[in-house]
């Protein structure tokens, strides 16, 4: 039962980073039509900017400021400057491309997300950082204990933080007014257009939030995980891109659920069946939803033009 | 003409990153090395005397401290010898990132410059996959840390020799100590589905089972990273760290893995004694206390010897010291000497003179920073070296366990 219950808490700890990380590409997969291969990077960036702000007050063992100051400001500024990463990346990369065939922002996304391993490697150098979580905040026995099993202060933190900004996101989209022009650009653009909202401002600030997301989410990791490094935002985002697939890309809740979906399938192959072939696990549940549910668990059906 | 201006500017930033993501910020690319060593003239020692060796290592990616630890190394050997003989040998760099594709890329680009030998690569896998071609363009190539044993033996690299001890000594002294000093019931073994860490795997279980103790032996991937990296750690420390294996063997070559498993053990309540081999040889990285890390070079940082101390204070011009890349120092070391010796007998440094000149290699223990003889054996193995042993002791600081 100690290991069941720990492997749900491992699954979900995956689940909710795999989860926000998706929330980015269903966002941006809604409006635009686009798969942002670059947000598995952005979420990298967003581990970076975590780690630099933690050097700026002091570094683990020599804070300056309270931690849960430290930790909130490390999500702000993770989240300002993925944002504001996000907008400039579709601003100059994708923008001009908005036309284009398919094929042409698919590959100049690949090429972002190169851009951005590269710069961090070439900014930042090869060596793996480490947040050393353990120095200033007490994972070990802190948190909520059941019985042998410890849910430690970053988990908790994760666990909730995720769900309050899924929820916020969900009020975002669908209780005001940027919400319903993100729908009805995602639903037709020209109308959109034609009904006076600003497309491409609409499009920015669909960005904006889903990369400020994914920001948050690489803080959570290196908080997490301990260690960062310039490549670790490939797999990330190709799980989350899974987990978008799997729960209906372009929907919300099904990229949510999708997160976790993936989280726990990783978790309890791991553990149950093999560390080695979690992946063949995960990606071969990909490939049943697909043929089962081509559109994912979650998608709308789409409206036929008539 | 706008998206057109927009479009260059982002393929122009794509190529500038891409190229210098490529390898550390002051390397020698094989275009300006291979212009360096094309006036290679065999007129003695001195000036004249140029030539150009290139590196092979991990520069990037999850298992960088690895590769930069033995790139300054090499780089401090190069400028040492330099300085101190006058040749003019220059040292080019290729980043590999541990993997075999990127490797046989980079050693095709070597065979295509004018380096007459190579230092590296760092990984048993990324030798496997190169040593054929190194050995059909008749090129020396030196590693400091690839250790499987049938990287000499197989036939496949005739060109590859290695300053390092092989696996059939490191991975038995390892076991032979888990057994006589630390005494458990069962171990757990977790291999990282790498030629490095199986061909270590493979040594130690024989030993575990001739004591009788238990062997749970399990794979993880290490190429993995992050949330995927982590959710695999922490799903082995759930389901597979029972009371009874109170030692785990981590042969793995990214010691900031080994960390992050320390830390999950600790986070779960468990407790085991985690031994790392080589790969997880870093102070910076792998750091949980009471651990072992093993390793097949010397820690010099304490030593009195003045060439030792010469290196350790030379090598932080480069970068942090560790000793992972001491071996590289040798490997570079002994191409240096056998390029001077190409050249003081009136030759000019070419792939085959410097091959048969570093088989003869012969390097006194007081002459390198390994403290024992350097030569070769025919297949390409050092003549006889032990293994090293370490343990963490409080505030991350390894100390040597002597004569293990």
């Amino acid at each position: 039962m100690h290991e069941f219950i720990q492997t749900i808490i491992n699954g979900l700890e995956t689940g909710f980073l795999y989860a926000l990380i998706a929330l980015g590409y269903s966002m941006v997969y809604g409006v635009l039509k686009l798969l942002n291969f670059a947000h598995g990077d952005v979420y990298m960036v967003g581990a970076y900017i975590g780690y630099y702000v933690l050097q700026a007050f002091g570094g683990p063992t020599a804070l300056s400021i309270p931690v849960p100051l430290l930790v909130f400001l490390m999500f702000v500024a993770a989240a300002l400057g993925c944002g504001l990463l996000g907008v400039g990346i579709e601003r100059f990369a994708y923008r001009p491309l908005r036309d284009a065939p398919r094929i042409a922002p698919l590959i100049t996304a690949l090429g972002v997300s190169f851009i951005l391993e590269n710069s961090v490697l070439l900014l930042f150098g090869g060596f793996t950082k480490s947040y050393s979580t353990n120095s200033f905040i007490n994972v070990d026995t802190g948190g909520i204990n059941i019985g042998s099993i410890n849910i430690d202060p970053v988990q908790i933190t994760i666990f909730v933080g995720s769900i309050l900004m899924m929820y916020g996101l969900m009020q975002i989209v669908d209780r005001t007014t940027l919400g319903k022009s993100m729908r009805a650009v995602a639903s037709d653009r020209e109308a959109a257009e034609m009904l006076g909202i600003n497309v491409d401002r609409i499009i920015s600030y669909t960005f904006f939030i889903g990369s400020a997301m994914a920001g948050v989410a690489g803080v959570m990791s290196g908080l997490a995980f301990n260690q960062i490094s310039a490549t670790v935002g490939f797999l990330a985002g190709l799980k989350a891109f899974t987990a978008a697939v799997v729960g209906g890309i372009g929907s919300i809740p099904g990229a949510m659920i999708g997160g976790l979906f993936i989280g726990l399938c990783e978790a309890f192959a791991a553990t149950y069946v093999s560390t080695k072939f979690s992946d063949l696990i995960v990606f071969g549940i990909l490939i049943v939803v697909m043929l089962a549910r081509p559109t994912g668990l979650f998608a709308q059906p789409a409206l036929q033009k008539v | 003409m706008k998206t057109r201006l927009t479009l260059g500017a982002v393929a122009l930033t794509a190529l500038i990153a891409a190229g210098c993501g490529s390898s550390s910020n002051n390397s020698s690319s094989h275009s300006s090395s291979a212009a360096a060593s094309a006036s290679s003239s065999g007129s003695g020692s001195g000036k004249s005397c140029k030539a150009t060796i290139a590196i092979e290592g991990p520069f990037t990616g999850p298992v960088a401290q690895v590769g930069l630890e033995q790139l300054h190394f090499a780089q401090l050997a190069v400028a040492n010898y330099n300085q101190a003989n006058g040749t003019n040998v220059t040292l080019a760099q290729d980043d590999t990132q541990l993997t075999p594709s990127l490797a046989t890329q980079k050693t095709q680009s070597i065979i295509a410059s004018n380096a007459v030998a190579a230092v590296g690569p760092a990984g048993s896998q990324e030798v496997e996959a190169v040593g054929p071609l190194f050995g059909r363009a008749g090129i020396a190539f030196i590693s400091g840390s690839a250790t499987l044993p049938a990287l000499t033996t197989d036939g496949h690299n005739p060109t590859f020799l290695r300053v390092v001890p092989n696996d059939d000594i490191q991975g038995p002294q390892d076991a032979n100590y888990v057994v006589n000093h630390l005494h458990p019931k069962a171990v757990l073994i977790i291999d990282d589905d790498e030629a490095y860490s199986q061909g270590l795997v493979k040594t130690m279980i024989p030993i575990f089972q001739k004591a009788g103790v238990k062997v749970n032996h399990q794979t993880i991937n290490g190429t993995d990273t992050g949330a995927t990296l982590a959710s695999a750690i922490n799903s082995l420390v759930t389901s597979q760290l029972t009371p009874d294996e109170t030692v785990t063997m981590l042969p793995w070559q990214a010691a900031a893995n080994a960390q992050q498993f320390g830390l999950e053990v600790q986070k779960q309540g468990k407790k085991t004694i985690l031994f790392g081999t080589d790969g997880t040889n870093s102070p910076s990285q792998f750091k949980i206390v009471g651990s072992y890390v093993s390793n097949f070079g010397p820690d010099i940082s304490q030593s009195s010897n003045p060439l030792d101390k010469q290196i350790v204070s030379g090598v932080a011009k480069y970068g942090p010291y560790g000793s992972f890349g001491v071996p590289t120092y040798a490997a570079a070391e002994v191409e240096m000497q056998a390029i001077s010796a190409v050249c003081k007998s009136g030759q000019t440094p070419s792939r085959s003179n410097v091959l048969a000149q570093i088989r003869k290699t012969n390097i006194s223990p007081s002459q390198n920073p390994l403290g024992v003889t350097i030569a070769f054996k025919s297949n390409g193995d050092i003549v006889g070296q032990p293994g090293y042993l370490f343990k963490i002791e409080s505030g991350g600081k390894y100390v040597a366990i002597p004569n293990h």
